[in-house]
């Protein structure tokens, strides 16, 4: 068996609200689907917590800056903490803005230890904030570093040596000793599979209500037995749990490895074109790997100039680098590299004197490629491919909020029985969209079937009357004080030719905030147009709080 | 005797079969979408024949284009809604549209950006229900259309239901940028299933009235649908 590699992982805590902030001191929050998904520590203090809802978070905080999920701006204030971490360690590997993972074998060597060398890079950083290279809001940056086996302990260790420094205002690594990975991994709660390891929240609450509260118990159940309940993810949780890689490095031997190489006898100092061979590059670099039945999980990509200029940076991803990923990557090292250039001295301008001259990817981690590995959207087929580009550029123009894919969620309101998602937030969520779309049974107290094709998602109101001319009501014992005769909706008159209902709803009655008492009714009208034209229309009208709106029509 | 003309028929069925083969290796795409069975009597080609465009007017209309969609994405080709204001999802699954396959698009509705919006979902969808806005100009349509033509598309143009507004829904036929292959025209002529107050609504009687420039002749259908 190999020797264990150790892992060193450098965490900014909630780094894009950090960097969104105005200041250090301003409560802020990032929100992403109408969720906080980062916030400052002073926001933190008002009680406002990762996966609030933006309406709660404002309630707890009135102050609050709302600041909207802008990938590319923590990117590109990323750079300045990468640039500083790069000089110490020479191939790092960032998986996300705010994180770090580099090997820590051979820094540690050199600097006289993983305590030594996290204090060391942590202190470069400081010193690079005090020179003020970085904004004013990093002041109050919390980083952590974390030193261990696995690449799960590191993440945990690296985040409560964040935690400390944040509340302490003192740094301090959190090394995990060789070989004690699996000891110290054991006391974790299952939750930490979630939050580092991207199991999700619904697997891991189903284990807590089988009595596995800690990696441990995990651990000590036998594997067959996880496997045989969970199928491959079982394997997956006993690996993580008692300390392996989460996927295993490779079950069938290494394809041979692919030179994917391009030099350019013209140097070439046009982004556009360095981006366009790169993704050339890639589409051939992933059909390879494919075509072994194998995924490159990890990847260096590594640009030289005509002065022999080098940048070489690590990419990571678990589930497998797929072309757009590869191309993406190195969009973000090309642009990081031009700017480092352009702020450093005026001398070693890599591309606007020189020019690039190769371009080379080298796959660094190759893993077989599961049957889990579904596509974007689950398809392969030609269609499903060009459709997804087609809906990335629709995205591209409108903004992501006006490109939306359905998601069922059930319910008995006819608006809630799907949920509108923007499609790209379901590129994330990925896959599993097309299996939830199957709509269960009807719910209980849903209307029957047909239902209505125009549903307006803000209802409008009306007016419907009975004979009289008065307005109808409905009973506590909901039963109408007369039959509808019009209906009035903005100028237009309707007569009512038949109807149907009421039918009652009460929701969550025990919630004060949350409860809904309504009552609905279908009604067919008639409208006789200027030139005695009838016009049949079929609604849905709605009774709530005491006014009628037109919920639905039968279109 | 009798074998020459057993030889000349099989020659010629070979012929055929080569003329077919031809027909059939020229374009790349399937030329037809298919329809469920019980629109497919309504159009002409029984099928969305592709590159074409279908107007579906009146109050049964969204109903219907969802009916027409159903079987083609269920079969695999994207559906985009480009500008419809307020689709009722869970009508288009019970119609058969498979969502998965389904994206909402909410497009300005400036001349311009509609057009841009719509040419860029016609590049990799199939198939297009579209709510064409009243500011839409002439030329931006034709662009539209030649690009819809080129990349084999279908677009179904349907109507935004206006509520409060007093103009009828009839009136709205006199802004027609787009000059329809086919047009489906609905009226509802009654309901069934509800009785003051009892029962629920089931089935409605819908007149179809087919026409377009690729009808040769105007005709009249009476439905019974189910929604």
């Amino acid at each position: 068996m190999p020797a264990p590699r150790r892992l060193a992982v450098l965490r900014c805590l909630d780094w894009s609200a950090v960097v969104a902030a105005k200041n250090s001191t301003t409560p802020c929050a990032v929100i992403h689907a109408q969720r906080v998904i980062s916030r400052t520590p002073a926001a933190m203090r008002y009680g406002v917590q990762v996966g609030m809802r933006r309406r709660h978070a404002q309630a707890l905080c009135p102050d609050i800056e709302i600041v909207a999920h802008q990938p590319s701006r923590d990117r590109t204030a990323f750079d300045a903490v990468v640039r500083v971490v790069n000089e110490l360690v020479p191939l790092i590997e960032v998986s996300e803005p705010g994180l770090i993972v580099f090997a820590a074998r051979g820094p540690s060597r050199y600097m006289g230890g993983d305590g030594p060398m996290a204090l060391k890079i942590v202190e470069a950083l400081k010193t690079s904030v005090a020179d003020s290279h970085l904004t004013a809001s990093l002041v109050g940056l919390a980083v952590g570093v974390g030193v261990a086996d696995s690449r799960l302990a590191a993440q945990i260790a690296s985040h409560a040596s964040a935690m400390a420094s944040s509340s302490a205002n003192l740094f301090v690594p959190y090394v995990v000793e060789p070989d004690k990975t699996n000891e110290w991994l054991a006391p974790q709660s299952v939750r930490v599979l979630s939050e580092f390891a991207n199991i999700n929240r619904e697997t891991i609450s189903l284990l807590e209500r089988l009595g596995l509260n800690t990696l441990r118990d995990v651990c000590t159940l036998s594997e067959s037995v996880l496997a045989g309940r969970f199928g491959e993810l079982g394997v997956e949780l006993h690996r993580l749990s008692r300390g392996d890689e989460q996927y295993p490095l490779a079950v069938v031997p290494h394809p041979p490895e692919h030179l994917c190489i391009e030099k350019f006898d013209e140097p070439v100092s046009d982004q556009q074109i360095i981006i366009n061979s790169v993704q050339r590059m890639a589409v051939a670099f992933t059909e390879y790997y494919s075509v072994h039945g194998s995924v490159c999980v990890r990847i260096v990509i590594s640009f030289e100039s005509e002065a022999g200029k080098r940048s070489e940076r690590l990419w990571y991803r678990p589930q497998g680098l797929t072309t757009s990923a590869i191309i993406e990557n190195a969009k973000w090292q090309l642009e990081a590299w031009l700017a480092s250039d352009i702020s450093g001295d005026p001398e070693s301008h890599a591309l606007e004197n020189y020019g690039l001259v190769r371009v080379q990817l080298i796959a660094d981690e190759v893993r077989t490629d599961t049957a889990q590995q579904l596509r974007l959207w689950g398809g392969s087929t030609q269609t499903d491919e060009t459709a997804t580009q087609a809906i990335g550029r629709l995205s591209e123009l409108l903004g992501s909020s006006a490109v939306q894919v359905a998601k069922w969620q059930g319910g008995r309101d006819i608006l809630d029985s799907y949920e509108l998602v923007s499609a790209t937030h379901a590129q994330t969520i990925g896959s599993a969209n097309s299996h939830e779309q199957i709509p269960a049974q009807k719910w209980r107290g849903a209307l029957p079937n047909p239902a209505p094709s125009v549903v307006y998602s803000e209802p409008v109101q009306v007016q419907i009357n009975d004979q009289f001319g008065k307005l109808l009501s409905v009973s506590a014992r909901h039963e109408l004080s007369a039959s509808p005769v019009s209906v009035i909706i903005g100028a237009t008159h309707y007569k009512v030719n038949s109807w149907a209902g009421p039918w009652p709803v009460e929701e969550r009655w025990w919630d004060l905030a949350r409860s809904r008492r309504l009552v609905r009714l279908q009604l067919v009208c008639e409208k006789i147009t200027v030139d005695s034209v009838s016009q049949i229309l079929a609604m849905l009208v709605i009774l709530e709080h005491g006014e009628w709106t037109v919920a639905a029509i039968y279109s | 005797m009798q074998l020459d003309t057993k030889q000349r028929v099989t020659e010629l069925s070979i012929k055929e079969l080569l003329a077919t083969q031809q027909l059939n290796t020229k374009p790349q795409v399937v030329e037809r979408l298919a329809v469920a069975d019980d629109v497919r009597e309504l159009l002409p080609d029984s099928g969305l024949v592709r590159g074409r465009i279908v107007r579906c007017s009146g109050d049964a209309g969204l109903s219907l284009a969802l009916s027409l969609c159903s079987l083609a994405t269920q079969q695999g080709s994207w559906l985009g809604v480009v500008g419809v204001d307020h689709l009722g999802l869970l009508a288009a699954v019970e119609h058969g549209v498979a969502l998965e396959r389904t994206v909402l698009v909410h497009p300005p509705k400036t001349s311009r950006e509609w057009s841009i919006t719509v040419a860029a979902a016609i590049e990799g969808l199939d198939l297009l229900i579209v709510a064409v806005p009243e500011r839409l100009s002439v030329n931006d349509a034709r662009r539209v259309q030649t690009r819809l033509q080129s990349r084999r598309a279908v677009m179904i143009i349907v109507e935004n239901t206006v509520l409060s507004q007093s103009r009828s829904m009839h009136g709205s036929n006199e802004s027609q940028q787009f000059l329809a292959d086919v047009v489906l025209d609905t009226k509802t002529k009654s309901w069934s299933g509800v009785d003051r107050g009892a029962g629920y609504l089931q089935h409605r009687d819908v007149r179809i009235r087919v026409s377009g420039r690729r009808v040769a002749r105007e005709r009249n259908y009476l439905v019974t649908r189910s929604c």
